[in-house]
C-alpha cells in the first residue's frame, strides 16, 4: 500500500493553491467565498498559522507563504474539503491581492549588488548555516590545498570552460503525498507518508506545529520512488495544518503539476573549472567556481554546495587545488538533494575537463584517469584517508569489457550517424549519521528487526534483513523487517546519501551479534557448556562443536527467555558514523563545510554513443559500469541500482531539463518534462560488480545509490566529443545543442 | 451542474453497477469507488503507464478513459491477474527477475506485459522493449524489467 | 456534463445542437486529457462510439475511405495500405505509443488540428479529402479547406467528421512518414509525410507536408515543383527543402527551438526522400 491507497473514514482532500508570481508581496486574502462553498471545511493560508520558519540548513520557509511569495507556484493558500473536486474548486474561489517585485532568476545576477533580495530578514532567521554579508548567499564553501596561483606556471597543459547542468526533477512515479490524522481529544497527530526519513518528519512536524515529539506520530508506507525529492519535508506539512484545522483525517496527494511546481529540483549548476598538467599526464593544479541556484529557500543547498565542492577534485590527487562554492537564492523553485547531491554537476565538469587534457596531450583518456586516479593510503579532499581505493580497478574493469581500444582504434559506422566512446570515473561516500536497530527473537524462533529505515525501492528492507539472516544463520523468510514508525522504530536519520547498507547495515550487524550473544548465554546453560564450544547452525539451530547431535532450535531458547529465565531475546545496537575530521594542516576550509560524511567508494563508465549527423540527437548504444561496493550483499539489487541510476543519469545528460519562462515553469507535466523510456536507453547495459570488502562496512559492504548519476553525463559527452570532435559543456546535450556543437 | 449517472462496469469478471459523475474517469472510479488501488495514477494524462489496464485484452490508460464511456468492456485491472494468494506467471516472473524496485510502476508494466503476451506470446527482447517503451519506471533502468517479461514468456 | 451516446450520425448532430457547448468524444485520448486538465469543461459530451457507420477502412474506386472512429491502431494494422498509402499507414503507427494508438482516432485527431500531431501531415501530403456531416447536410473538403489553424478546422458547429477519403496516388508511388521527436512516444519535433513515384530515375509526382513546422500542416508547391522531373540529386532536395523550410512558422517549444526546427526540414526531407527510394516496390 502506498499513501494514496489508504482510506480511513470522515477522510477529507486536501488542495493547495499557487503563487501566480515568481516575487511579491502579499497584501491581502479574501477566502470568504472559498470558506461557504458546501463541502469546503477548512481554508488556511499563511495568515492563519503563525508564520513559524523551517529549514534543514537555514530555516527560511513557512508552511504557507508568509508576507510574500518567492517563486511562481510557491503555497499560499490550502484547502480542505469532502472530496478532491470541491478542494480544486474551492481554490478558484480564493483571492489573493500581490504587489509584484522585481525578480531574479539567475545565481549570479542574483549575487550582484543592485539584485533585489529575496529574505530581507536573513539575519534573523535560525539553522546551522550563519547569515552571509549578501542576503542571496544561502552559504558558500571553499577549499584550498596546495598553492594554486604558483601552480599554473609548472604546467605544461592548461584546460579551461564553463559548465551549465540543468534543474533536473526526481519524477518519482508516486507524486508526494501524505495522509495527516489529528485527535483533536489527544492532540495527537499521525502522518503517513511517502518520505525518505519519518524521524525527520516527526522532528519538523512536531518543532513547526508546537508539538512535542511524544504527540507526532510518522508512518512510512510504501514508498514510490524518491531519488532524494521526499528527504526532508514535502507536504507533511500543510497536510498536518489542514488535519489539525479541521480536526479530522486529510490526505493530500500532489497532481503531477502540483508535485512538479511545488516540491524541489536538482541544484542547477554554472561551473568554472581550470585543470593543468604536466607533458607525461600528471595533474597539478585545478581551480574551480561553482554556482548553485538554490531556488526561493535553501533546502539542502548549503550540503548540496558542500559536497559539490568536496567533489570537485574528482577521484584524483591534485596537489594544487581551490575550489569556491556559492549556494545562492533565487525567484525560482526551490533546489533540494537529488541523488548525487551536488556531485553530478562538478562531476561532469571535472570529467570533461580530464578529457579536454587527454586530448590535447594525445593521451589515452583511461591511461591519463589511471595515472591520476586515488590509490588506497592517499587523501581525498580534506584529507581523509582512502582505504580502498579502487578507481583504477574500476576504471581497468571496464576498458577491458568494453573492448576500449578495439573500440577506438575503429570505430562501428552505421549510415548517417558518428560513433563515439567515452569514459569517466567518480567518488561518492556512503556514510552518514546515527541508525539503530533492533532486532528480536519470536516465539517460534522467527526473528523481527526494526530500524526506521525506509525502502524507497533501492532494495534495504531485503538486504538488512539477509544481513541478519546471514550472522543468525537463518533464511530470509525467517526475518521480519518492520516498517519504519517513530512509535516502534528505533531511529534511522533517513535514506539517502548512499548510506542505508552500510550505516544501518552496520546497527543491524551488531543488533545481530547482541542477540546471538544472548541466544549462546541461554544454549551455553541449556547444553552445559562454555559458549566459546558453540555454533550456529543453517536454519535457526544453536549446537555444540563437533557435536553433531547437540543441538538446539531457536524457539526452545525463545520460550526459556520468554518463560523461565532472562526475558526476551532482544538485539539492539546504535551508532553514528563519525567522519575523518579535515586535516588544518592540510586543507584549509572556509565557510559551510560540515564533514559527517565518509566512506569512500568509486565506480566508472564506459559509454559507446551514435550521433545522428542530420538531428544531433545521440543514442546511447552501450554502456559497461564497473562499481566496487565492497560487497555485494545482494547482487540483483546492486544491479538494478547501477542500470536505474545510469538510466537517469542518461537523462539528465540529454533530455531532462526544467524550464523557466521567467519565473514560470514551462514544463511541469510528464507530457513536457520527459525521462528515459526502456526505448530511450540501450538494453545493453552492463552491470559489472567489483568486491573489496570493506573493513569497516557489515558484511565488507559499502554503498551504490548515487555514484552511477555522477557518471552518465560526463561518460556521455566525452563520447559525443569523440563522435563529433566537439564539446558539450552545457547539459542536457539535446539534438539541437549537439546539432549546433556540429555545424 | 454535476451530473451523475448508473453505469454497470464489467471489472475483473463482476458486473458493478456503479452512480458516478459523468467526467470521472476509470482510474478514479477504480480507486476510489471500487478500492481497486493496485492501478496508479504518475500523470493523469496518458504518459507514464501506471494506471494501465487491460481493454479487451489490450493494455490502455484508465486514466484517459471515461467511467462512463467503458459499459459493456471486458476490463481487468492487476488485481485480476493474480488468483488469490496464486500470482499470475508475469507478475511471479517479474519477481525472480528481481525487476521491482520501488514498485509504483508495476501494476501498469505488468498490465502492459499481459497486453502483449496476448498478441504475441514469444516477442523478442526487441518488441519488449517497444512494446513497453511508454511505461515509464525511474528506478530499474528498464533492463531487468524486460528480462522479466522475456522470463515470462520462454518459461 | 451531460453524456450521450447515440447510434447513428443524425442522433449525434442532434445530441451536438443541444447545446451551445458540446462537444464530441471520439477516442478520448486528447479529451480526457483536456478534461482532467480542467482546459474543457463541456455542458454536453457526445460519446460517438456506438456510431459503426463512422468505423471501418473500406475500398473505394480510387483509393480508401477510412471512417472517423477507425482507431489508429486498425489502420497501422491493415496490410492493404501499400504505395503511398504505407504512409498513411507508418504514420498511424508511429503515433504516440500502443495504448493510445488502441483508442485514438483519426477523426478526433484531425477534427483537433494539433499540428505536433501526425495525422494532419500525413493526410495533408496524402492529399486527402475530409467528409463532414451536419443538420445542412454533408460535405467533403480538401485538406487545405479544413485545416486553418492552430487548433482550428472548418468545421462548424454542429458539424462533425465522419470519413477522411484518400487516394491511392499514381501507379508505383510509395509513401514514407518519417517522424523525428525527443523520446519514443513524444509528439514530433518535426515530421514529414511523403508520397512520391518515379518515372526511371526522374520524379514524376511529389508530395510532402511538414507537421510541427507551423500551425498548419505545411504545404509549400513550390518545393513539389523544384523536384518534379528532376533525379532528385543532393542539390535538387536542397532547394527543394529550403522552399520548405522559408514557409515555416514553427513555435519554439519543449521539444524544439524554431531554429531547430528550420534547420531539421530540408534534412529530414532529404532522409526522408532517400529512405523512400530505397523502399521496395509493392
Amino acid at each position: 500500500m502506498y499513501t494514496d491507497d489508504i482510506v480511513v473514514p470522515r477522510m477529507l482532500y486536501g488542495a493547495v493553491l499557487g503563487s501566480d508570481y515568481a516575487h511579491a508581496r502579499i497584501l491581502s486574502y479574501d477566502t470568504t467565498a472559498a470558506e461557504a462553498l458546501p463541502g469546503v471545511k477548512v481554508v488556511l493560508t499563511g495568515a492563519k498559522l503563525d508564520g513559524k520558519l523551517y529549514g534543514k540548513c537555514i530555516e527560511d520557509e513557512p508552511i504557507l507563504a508568509t508576507g510574500k511569495v518567492r517563486y511562481v507556484g510557491e503555497p499560499v493558500a490550502a484547502v480542505a474539503a469532502v472530496d478532491r473536486a470541491t478542494a480544486k474548486q474551492a481554490l478558484q474561489l480564493i483571492e489573493i491581492q500581490y504587489e509584484e517585485l522585481p525578480a531574479v532568476f539567475d545565481a549570479e545576477e542574483a549575487l550582484a549588488a543592485d539584485a533585489p533580495p529575496i529574505h530581507e530578514d536573513r539575519m534573523r532567521y535560525g539553522g546551522r548555516v550563519p547569515p552571509l554579508d549578501n542576503p542571496n548567499l544561502a552559504s558558500s564553501t571553499g577549499f584550498q590545498e596546495g598553492d594554486v596561483e604558483a601552480a599554473w606556471a609548472q604546467c605544461d597543459v592548461i584546460v579551461e570552460d564553463t559548465y551549465e547542468t540543468p534543474a533536473q526533477q526526481h519524477m518519482y512515479l508516486e507524486p508526494c503525498s501524505t495522509l495527516a490524522v489529528y485527535d483533536r481529544a489527544a492532540d495527537q497527530l499521525t502522518l503517513w507518508t511517502a518520505t525518505q526519513g519519518v524521524f525527520i518528519v516527526q522532528y519538523a512536524i512536531a518543532k513547526w506545529l508546537g508539538l512535542p515529539m511524544s504527540k507526532v506520530r510518522v508512518i512510512a508506507p510504501y514508498i514510490g520512488g524518491a531519488f532524494g525529492g521526499k528527504g526532508g519535508l514535502t507536504n507533511q506539512p500543510i497536510a498536518a495544518a489542514l488535519a489539525v484545522a479541521a480536526a479530522a483525517p486529510v490526505k493530500l496527494t500532489y497532481s503531477r503539476e502540483d508535485d512538479m511546481t511545488m516540491m524541489k529540483s536538482r541544484h542547477p549548476s554554472r561551473i568554472y573549472m581550470r585543470t593543468g598538467a604536466k607533458q607525461d599526464g600528471t595533474l597539478v593544479a585545478r581551480e574551480a567556481r561553482i554556482y548553485l541556484n538554490t531556488g526561493a529557500y535553501a533546502d539542502e543547498g548549503p550540503f548540496v554546495n558542500a559536497i559539490a565542492a568536496g567533489f570537485s577534485r574528482g577521484p584524483y590527487r591534485i596537489p594544487n587545488f581551490k575550489t569556491e562554492a556559492w549556494c545562492v537564492y533565487t525567484n525560482r523553485l526551490k533546489a533540494g538533494g537529488m541523488r548525487g547531491f551536488g556531485v553530478p554537476q562538478a562531476n561532469y565538469a571535472s570529467e570533461l575537463q580530464l578529457d579536454a587534457i587527454a586530448n590535447k596531450l594525445g593521451l589515452d583518456p583511461i591511461e591519463l584517469r589511471m595515472k591520476n586516479a586515488l590509490v588506497t593510503g592517499d587523501k581525498f579532499l580534506g584529507g581523509q584517508n582512502v582505504d580502498h581505493g579502487t578507481v583504477i580497478g574500476c576504471l581497468e574493469a571496464v576498458r577491458q569489457a568494453s573492448n576500449w581500444e578495439t573500440r577506438r582504434a575503429k570505430r562501428a559506422v552505421q549510415p548517417g550517424k558518428r560513433r563515439g566512446i567515452g569514459v569517466a570515473s567518480a567518488a561518492h561516500v556512503c556514510a552518514m549519521n546515527g541508525a539503530g536497530a533492533t532486532i528480536k527473537l519470536n516465539e517460534d524462533g522467527t526473528l523481527t528487526v526494526n530500524t526506521g529505515a525506509v525502502d524507497v525501492g533501492q532494495g534495504s528492507d531485503t538486504a538488512l534483513s539477509q544481513l541478519a539472516a546471514g550472522v543468525l544463520g537463518v533464511s530470509l523468510d525467517q526475518i521480519k523487517y518492520a516498517a519504519p514508525d517513530t512509535d516502534f522504530s528505533p531511529y534511522n536519520h533517513q535514506t539517502g546519501g548512499s548510506r542505508t547498507t552500510y550505516t544501518v547495515g552496520v546497527a543491524v550487524e551488531r543488533a545481530s551479534e547482541h542477540a546471538r550473544d544472548q541466544i549462546f548465554e541461554h544454549a551455553g546453560e541449556m547444553l552445559e557448556c562454555s559458549v566459546d564450544d558453540l555454533e550456529l547452525r543453517p536454519g535457526g539451530l544453536v549446537g555444540v562443536k563437533g557435536v553433531p547431535a547437540k543441538q538446539l532450535p531457536f524457539t526452545a531458547i525463545a520460550k526459556r527467555a520468554l518463560f523461565n529465565v532472562g526475558g526476551p531475546i532482544m538485539g539492539t545496537a546504535n551508532w553514528v558514523y563519525e567522519a575523518e575530521k579535515f586535516d588544518p594542516k592540510r586543507t584549509l576550509t572556509a565557510g559551510f563545510a560540515p564533514n559527517a560524511v565518509g566512506v569512500f567508494y568509486f565506480a566508472a563508465l564506459v559509454v559507446e554513443v551514435d550521433v545522428d549527423e542530420a538531428t544531433g540527437k545521440v543514442e546511447i548504444v552501450e554502456a559497461w559500469s564497473a562499481h566496487d561496493v565492497g560487497r555485494a550483499i545482494n547482487p540483483g539489487a546492486v544491479a538494478g541500482q547501477i542500470q536505474g541510476g545510469l538510466v537517469q543519469g542518461f537523462g539528465l545528460a540529454l533530455i531532462e531539463e526544467l524550464l523557466w519562462d521567467e519565473g514560470r515553469l514551462v514544463n511541469p507535466s510528464m507530457m513536457d518534462y520527459k525521462v528515459p523510456g526502456a526505448m530511450d536507453v540501450p538494453y545493453e547495459i552492463h552491470a559489472i560488480i567489483l568486491e573489496d570488502p570493506e573493513k569497516t562496512g557489515p558484511f565488507g559492504a559499502r554503498g551504490v545509490g548515487e555514484i552511477p548519476v555522477n557518471l552518465a553525463a560526463p561518460a556521455i559527452c566525452n563520447a559525443i566529443e569523440d563522435a563529433i570532435g566537439a564539446k558539450l559543456t552545457t547539459i542536457p546535450a539535446t539534438g539541437e545543442r549537439v546539432l549546433r556543437a556540429m555545424l | 451542474m454535476i451530473e451523475s449517472v448508473t453505469i454497470d462496469l464489467r471489472i475483473n469478471g463482476e458486473v458493478h453497477s456503479l452512480e458516478v459523475e459523468t467526467k470521472r474517469t476509470l482510474l478514479e472510479v477504480l480507486r476510489q469507488d471500487l478500492l481497486l488501488t493496485g492501478t496508479k495514477r504518475g500523470c493523469n494524462q496518458g504518459v507514464c503507464g501506471a494506471c494501465s489496464i487491460l481493454v479487451d485484452g489490450n493494455s490502455i490508460r484508465s486514466c484517459l478513459s471515461l467511467a462512463v464511456a467503458m459499459q459493456g468492456r471486458d476490463i481487468v485491472t492487476i488485481e485480476g491477474l493474480s488468483n488469490g494468494a496464486l500470482l499470475d506467471r508475469v507478475q511471479r516472473a517479474f519477481l525472480d527477475a528481481g525487476a521491482i524496485q520501488c514498485g509504483f510502476c508495476m501494476p501498469g508494466m505488468i498490465i502492459s506485459a499481459k497486453g502483449l503476451l496476448n498478441r504475441n506470446p514469444r516477442p523478442s527482447r526487441e518488441e519488449i522493449r517497444n512494446a513497453l517503451g511508454n511505461n515509464i519506471c525511474r528506478c530499474s533502468g528498464y533492463v531487468k524489467v524486460i528480462d522479466a517479461v522475456h522470463r515470462a514468456a520462454t518459461t | 456534463m451531460k453524456y450521450l451516446e447515440p447510434e447513428t450520425v443524425d442522433e449525434a448532430i442532434a445530441a451536438l445542437a443541444s447545446a451551445d457547448d458540446a462537444r464530441c468524444l471520439a477516442g478520448g485520448a486528447t479529451l480526457v486529457a483536456m478534461l482532467n486538465a480542467e482546459l474543457v469543461d463541456p455542458e454536453v459530451l457526445v460519446g460517438l462510439r456506438k456510431i459503426h457507420a463512422l468505423r471501418g477502412i473500406h475500398r473505394t474506386a480510387n483509393g480508401i475511405l477510412i471512417g472517423a472512429m477507425t482507431t489508429h491502431n486498425e489502420i497501422a494494422a491493415d496490410d492493404r495500405l501499400v504505395g503511398a498509402l504505407a504512409m498513411v499507414r507508418s504514420a498511424a503507427g508511429q503515433i504516440a505509443h500502443d495504448a493510445i494508438r488502441y483508442v485514438g482516432t483519426i477523426g478526433g485527431s484531425i477534427a483537433h488540428a494539433d499540428p505536433s500531431a501526425d495525422w494532419p501531415a500525413a493526410i495533408t501530403a496524402a492529399d486527402a479529402s475530409i467528409e463532414m456531416a451536419s443538420s445542412s447536410g454533408t460535405r467533403s473538403l480538401s485538406v487545405d479547406e479544413f485545416f486553418l489553424g492552430y487548433l482550428q478546422t472548418a468545421a462548424q458547429p454542429g458539424e462533425i467528421v465522419t470519413a477522411v477519403n484518400i487516394p491511392s496516388g499514381p501507379e508505383n508511388s510509395r509513401g514514407y512518414y518519417l517522424k523525428f521527436s525527443r523520446v519514443d512516444g513524444d509528439y514530433a519535433t518535426v515530421s514529414i509525410a511523403l508520397v512520391l513515384a518515379m518515372k526511371g530515375t526522374r520524379c514524376d509526382y511529389i508530395r510532402f507536408a511538414a507537421g510541427a513546422c507551423g500551425p498548419r500542416p505545411l504545404r509549400v508547391a513550390a518545393a513539389e515543383d523544384r523536384l518534379l522531373g528532376t533525379e532528385l540529386t543532393a542539390e535538387d532536395i536542397a532547394a527543394a527543402g529550403e522552399l520548405l523550410a522559408a514557409e515555416a512558422d514553427p513555435v519554439t517549444d519543449v521539444r524544439g527551438s524554431a531554429e531547430y526546427r528550420r534547420l531539421l526540414i530540408p534534412r529530414l526531407l532529404k532522409r526522408a526522400i532517400t529512405l523512400v527510394n530505397q523502399l521496395p516496390h509493392d
